[in-house]
């Protein structure tokens, strides 16, 4: 260390705001292999209240984010590197915010189940449906939640740990909305069966549990794609679990099984709320799914070319 | 809100909506093409000929009546006509000649036509009431303005007048289309309470009920929020625009 080494001086890293230019930190003797990551470390320790999460660092204060892996001496910089900082306010993770946004219908939509006071006329307080499909209609949506919560703690793997704190609200009051929605009339008093009886509900219940099982399929796999710890991207391919060979015809099986499980769950329970919900959701996927597809082409050269993003051949 | 919403739009070459359009024009933006502009141009001629045939409508009706009571049924098909013919902006957007948001365009102008069908016209007792001529007055004197500026701006050449008026007028026309439309729906809940209009209760077989009685409440209550954002935002693109004119013209 005491021969200067072009490849080894260490840098220096000046962080400016991206709004206003105004310098805000000056780290020294930073070294040239040092991750972006590590820079936003060291910037927090000079200003605490903008914790990594919610630091954005760009070469350009119009220019895209720069990546927590990418190295200093990698980025087209001098040996004084100029970076701009954008706060992208408040952070929560994205686990914290799964959960909070399923836990709510599991318990919301029990409040319902077991007519709650105050929810419907008082002499109908804690009484139960006499209709079978109403409880098969409590145990599956309950499942659902279940299976979700349990995928989040022990399946999925995010590549981004957090999301701005405002989406938790918006988020919680679209799922929580609906499932109070849903939940008040097919657990109402005067709930009306499915028009075709038991047959409605039989074949009802086959597509949503198919539709699980796919769904949780897909999840495996897309697991299973990407090591513990890594933010590693690859094209999902079909394995030997039939529901994967979905994937053969779209890019994202998972929202095409998500919108199948609803559309089971409302044919079962036979509840224009459900069927809305189920509509409002399968335009949100739609809008997911496309993206996903757009990056996938833009990512791989190889790409499939038969898949759609979410609809077989159509969408 | 559909009053001054239809105020509260920015400007630009094909008529941009408030938020989306460059104010002061120095911006060299790609704007629709010839034939694009020609239709457009068309379109807001027409639009400001309706508007201004239902303002001389009004007044013909005023001055031939007496008094300003029931004016509404003078101008009730124009009115209705222009109104629901907005419904083409949506679609300016969405094609993208013009330059604004889509969803921004379709609150805007889905506010309007659900005032004018699923209130005034569903509710004929409410046609009487003088909250109907207050926000109808508000909307002509702003769509005349509007349209004309669009128009003219089309064909870049945009009188001050014009540009000031739209910008300055929605002060008084804002708050006055808005306590009309209030007014309005206030009136018409009693009538909707007792016919149970647009209303479906349960049993049914779709396990679906829907009380329109309750959802104009909530309309109502949602003026709360959206009313002084969309003026204050008003406010903000007139110091914007009409200070940027005054530097412009010292240039000229």
């Amino acid at each position: 260390s005491k021969h200067p080494d072009p490849f080894h001086t260490l840098r220096e890293v000046e962080i400016l705001d991206a709004k206003t230019r105004e310098k805000l930190c000056f780290l020294d003797k930073v070294e040239p292999h040092a991750t972006i990551a590590e820079i936003k470390n060291l910037f927090t320790k000079t200003h605490p209240q903008w914790y990594p999460a919610r630091q954005s660092l760009r070469l350009d204060p119009k220019g895209k984010s720069l990546k927590d892996e990418d190295i200093l001496q990698k980025l087209p910089v001098g040996t004084t590197a100029t970076l701009y900082f954008r706060d992208l306010g408040a952070q929560i993770s994205w686990v914290t915010v799964f959960l909070t946004e399923y836990a709510g219908p599991l318990f919301i939509y029990l409040l319902f189940y077991f007519r709650v006071p105050f929810i419907y006329g008082h002499k109908y307080d804690f009484t139960s449906s006499r209709h079978t499909v109403v409880h098969l209609a409590c145990i599956c949506h309950s499942f659902h939640y279940v299976k979700r919560l349990l995928e989040t703690l022990f399946v999925h793997r995010f590549s981004h740990g957090t999301m701005p704190l405002r989406n938790i609200f918006k988020n919680c009051t679209y799922y929580w909305g609906f499932a109070a929605w849903m939940a008040y009339y097919i657990n109402h008093p005067l709930y009306t069966p499915p028009t075709y009886g038991a047959q409605q509900v039989k074949l009802a219940l086959a597509i949503f549990v198919i539709c699980q099982l796919g769904n949780f399929s897909i999840h495996m796999a897309l697991r299973d794609l990407r090591p513990a710890g890594s933010k590693t991207r690859k094209i999902p391919y079909p394995t030997k679990n039939p529901f994967t060979w979905l994937f053969l015809l779209v890019s994202c099986p998972n929202y095409t099984y998500e919108v199948g499980s609803w559309i089971g769950f409302a044919i079962m329970t036979q509840c224009l709320p459900v069927a809305l919900f189920s509509l409002v959701g399968f335009t949100q996927m739609t809008i997911w799914a496309k993206g996903k597809h757009r990056s996938y082409l833009k990512e791989f050269r190889d790409y499939p070319p038969l898949r759609m993003p979410i609809i077989p051949f159509l969408l | 809100a559909a009053a001054a919403t239809a105020a509260a739009k920015g400007n630009g070459g094909g008529g941009g909506r408030a938020g989306a359009g460059d104010a002061s024009g120095t911006r060299k933006k790609k704007g629709p093409g010839p034939l694009a502009t020609a239709y457009l141009v068309i379109y807001n001629v027409v639009m400001t000929a309706g508007w201004l045939v239902i303002a001389v409508g009004l007044v013909r009706a005023y001055l031939a009546k007496g008094s300003y009571h029931s004016l509404y049924y003078s101008i009730e098909k124009p009115l209705k006509f222009f109104q629901t013919g907005a419904l083409l902006e949506i679609l300016h957007c969405a094609i993208g000649i013009v330059p604004s948001s889509v969803v921004l365009t379709s609150f805007q102008v889905m506010s309007r036509v659900f005032l004018i069908w699923a209130v005034t016209h569903s509710v004929k007792e409410v046609q009487s009431e003088d909250s109907v001529l207050l926000f109808v007055i508000a909307w002509t004197i702003t769509e005349i303005i509007r349209y004309s500026f669009y128009t003219f701006s089309l064909l870049n050449h945009l009188p001050y007048l014009i540009k000031w008026a739209r910008y300055t007028l929605f002060i008084v026309l804002y708050p006055m289309g808005v306590s009309g439309e209030l007014l309005t729906i206030y009136a018409a809940l009693p009538f909707v309470r007792q016919a149970g209009l647009y209303s479906i209760s349960l049993p049914n077989k779709y396990n679906f009920s829907f009380d329109y009685h309750a959802f104009l409440i909530l309309i109502m209550i949602s003026y709360i929020p959206i009313f002084p954002q969309l003026y204050f935002h008003m406010i903000h693109q007139r110091r914007k625009i009409l200070s940027h004119t005054e530097e412009h013209k010292k240039f000229e």
